[in-house]
């Protein structure tokens, strides 16, 4: 089914002044798989939103011109019709299912639609069968890993059988493994005629897939490109428009073990973990991290990073396990920053982790960070990368050695990558040691020292950039 | 075992009437029916938590009511008297919850002829309980990794600090969880006016007969017995 956006604008305020979009046309043949890719804010998301209808029909805001699903106008739809044209996937893994369980999830769309129930449960097992779901099937949701969720919200959306797919960043949380089942997904979806828009940051996976690059700036379409083309203008021409790289960044070290050249680090004993004695999650006899050095954590999800970094911030493991990492005195920047701000103000929240009195110490960290003109802002107030600051600046406060980041730049365009990576190496230059669990390759090479990397709860390979 | 979701509404109402209409004791049939239900249901780690405790607090509640002794024996009978009052409509709730998916709830509600207006958001509601258990104990790992503890100098003399600590961040990301739940059910046609099937067929069966019949004859025998 072909898409069409014919002079479209919209904005999210009552007044078309303050537009997101200004007078895009854009044409998406069937069968046809899109990439739109651009800056956050650039406004891609919001064409996507005015592909699955969610534009005019959920979000208020002004809009001007149509888009056409074939040859009907979206606004004389409802969004209940035009889920029979259009599925979508979105980007958060936890907020996109409705049911606890993954095979209600699956069958949820098409309930949804009023489909015999015979049918649905055909349509089920095809889907199992192609999207090798056989494992997942009668599971709790809630205990699937942000990959797997991302597989089941496919998988529903594909059991209700649309033209057209929309995909909203759906790897912004994933590694790299999981990224390869999900560009396995999306050529399935082409090979069966199927138009597949993506809206991403990370556009390596989708290389072999796309057709064509559509290049947002500041609400309007830039310029498009085949996957090739982009390709040979370079990485640094990518880089200067906030573009991920198209090829896989592949880390090349010097081989060296960093154990080897470092004077001075902190090193952790002992840190084994196990539910039960046969089966170790962790077993890693010692982990040494330079100081004052940033160390790169990689590995695929259940290769025992997460479990690693708990015990170093003394979140789980032994009573003696818990002491040693506490005294050597780490903080752990969460994925989900929102989890850690506490307190009504900025200030409040670095006052927090110190002695209230020592206000003049706080308002220079803040302003190390970047923080100075928001202290007195509510910390939910602020922007994504804006929060995470905050919660640096509470870890740094509160005279913690060792900072561990979980995914600091997980669904991050190039540009904020690149500020994520400033405000690490600056925290390094004070003499932090810093520790960064990561799926991101350009982050790495932008700012990590030394590499780590893990597999089945074990090091099993270390060297320096 | 499987009930209908209308069998499972018509226990809680049964249930709430008789354990908090009538005397204390006419109230333990009840709590036994869905206590049964819960082993058939093989819900063990639930069990071993709620059996100790509710089983004391009912063998103290006779006892602890005749006593008269100041304050600190009417804070233990209060206490008694919650758990005993309280609890077993938690092992309702917790039966349904624990037993009953989504799209079953769903389909029982719309053969009752109940708008979707009003199923949806307490389908939502169902969905929203283990999401809050989630978020709760990644925001208590970061309370614990600051430092904040439960019982400090600071929280003593500030009590609601330590509420506000935790509900801020809970409610910003559930509203979060929440809005972004509306929009992809959105884009999955759930809508207040369409028809929906169901993979899981409902229906009345013999368990369902006989849970009807035991809750009417519990509820017969504490009528008459009080003419």
């Amino acid at each position: 089914m072909k898409i069409t956006l014919k002079d479209v604008s919209f904005s999210y305020t009552d007044s078309i002044d303050d537009a997101i979009l200004k007078d895009v046309n854009l044409q998406i043949e069937s069968g046809e798989c899109v990439v739109l890719a651009g800056e956050s804010g650039s406004g891609k998301t919001t064409i996507s939103k005015l592909i699955n209808g969610l534009i005019p029909l959920y979000q208020s805001g002004t809009m001007a011109g149509d888009v056409f699903l074939g040859d009907k106008n979206t606004s004389d739809m409802t969004l209940a019709e035009i889920s029979k044209y259009v599925g979508s996937v979105f980007q958060n893994p936890r907020s996109q299912f409705f049911n606890i369980d993954t095979d209600s999830e699956i069958a949820f769309g098409c309930e949804n639609l009023g489909i015999e129930p015979e049918e649905i449960r055909r349509r089920i097992e095809k889907t199992v069968e192609d999207f090798h779901l056989e494992s997942l099937l009668g599971r709790n949701i809630f205990h699937l890993s942000g990959g797997e969720k991302q597989k089941i919200a496919c998988a529903s959306v594909n059991a209700t059988d649309p033209d057209i797919f929309v995909l909203d960043e759906p790897s912004a949380n994933l590694d790299l493994k999981t990224v390869d089942d999900l560009a396995e997904i999306i050529k399935l979806w082409k090979s069966r005629g199927k138009t597949v828009v993506v809206v991403e940051h990370r556009l390596h996976y989708l290389r072999d897939i796309a057709d064509r690059i559509i290049y947002v700036k500041e609400g309007r379409i830039e310029c498009e490109w085949t996957p090739a083309e982009l390709e040979a203008k370079g990485p640094d021409y990518a880089a200067s428009l906030g573009l991920r790289s198209i090829k896989l960044v592949q880390l090349g070290g010097t081989g060296v073990s960093p154990a080897a050249q470092r004077d001075e680090s902190i090193t952790f004993r002992n840190l084994r973990f196990a539910y039960q004695k046969k089966f170790p999650i962790l077993d890693i006899p010692e982990l040494s991290l330079p100081k004052g050095k940033i160390t790169a954590l990689l590995g695929h999800n259940g290769a025992g990073k997460s479990t690693l970094a708990q015990l170093v911030c003394s979140l789980r493991g032994s009573w003696s396990q818990k002491r040693a990492a506490r005294r050597l005195g780490t903080y752990l920047i969460m994925q989900d920053v929102n989890h850690q701000l506490f307190t009504e103000s900025v200030l409040d929240e670095v006052l927090l982790g110190m002695n209230p009195k020592d206000e003049s110490a706080a308002l220079e960290i803040l302003d190390s960070l970047n923080l100075k003109d928001y202290v007195e802002k509510h910390p939910m107030a602020l922007s994504g990368g804006q929060k995470q600051r905050v919660a640096i600046a509470s870890g740094v406060s509160s005279n913690r050695n060792l900072i561990v980041f979980d995914e600091p730049t997980s669904g991050l365009d190039y540009r904020q990558m690149l500020a994520v990576s400033a405000t690490l190496k600056a925290l390094a230059k004070r003499g932090k040691t810093l520790f960064v669990i990561t799926h991101d390759p350009e982050l790495v090479l932008n700012c990590c020292h030394h590499v780590i990397r893990m597999d089945h709860g074990r090091i099993v390979e270390e060297y320096s950039l | 075992m499987k009930l209908d979701p209308r069998t499972k509404l018509f226990l809680v109402a049964a249930a709430n009437t008789m354990i908090f209409s009538v005397p204390y004791a006419y109230s333990m049939p009840m709590v036994a029916a869905v206590l049964v239900l819960l082993l058939l249901e093989k819900k063990w780690k639930f069990m071993s938590v709620f059996f100790p405790v509710y089983a004391i607090a009912a063998l103290c509640f006779d006892y602890l009511k005749q006593l008269d002794s100041g304050m600190i024996g009417t804070l233990l009978a209060a206490t008694v008297l919650l758990i005993c009052r309280m609890m077993p409509v938690g092992v309702v709730f917790y039966y349904i919850m624990a037993t009953t998916k989504a799209n079953e709830f769903m389909a029982g509600m719309s053969k009752m002829h109940v708008p979707n207006k009003v199923t949806i958001p307490l389908t939502v509601m169902i969905r929203f309980f283990p999401t809050v258990f989630d978020e709760s104990r990644a925001i208590s790992t970061a309370m614990k990794m600051r430092g904040i503890r439960l019982f400090s100098l600071h929280t003593l003399k500030n009590p609601l600090t330590i509420l506000e600590y935790r509900l801020i961040p809970l409610l910003v990301s559930i509203t979060k969880i929440g809005d972004e739940l509306s929009v992809a059910a959105s884009t999955r046609a759930l809508a207040p006016d369409t028809r929906r099937t169901c993979i899981v067929p409902i229906g009345f069966h013999v368990q369902d007969a006989v849970v009807f019949v035991y809750c009417i004859a519990v509820i017969a025998f504490v009528v008459v017995s009080h003419i």
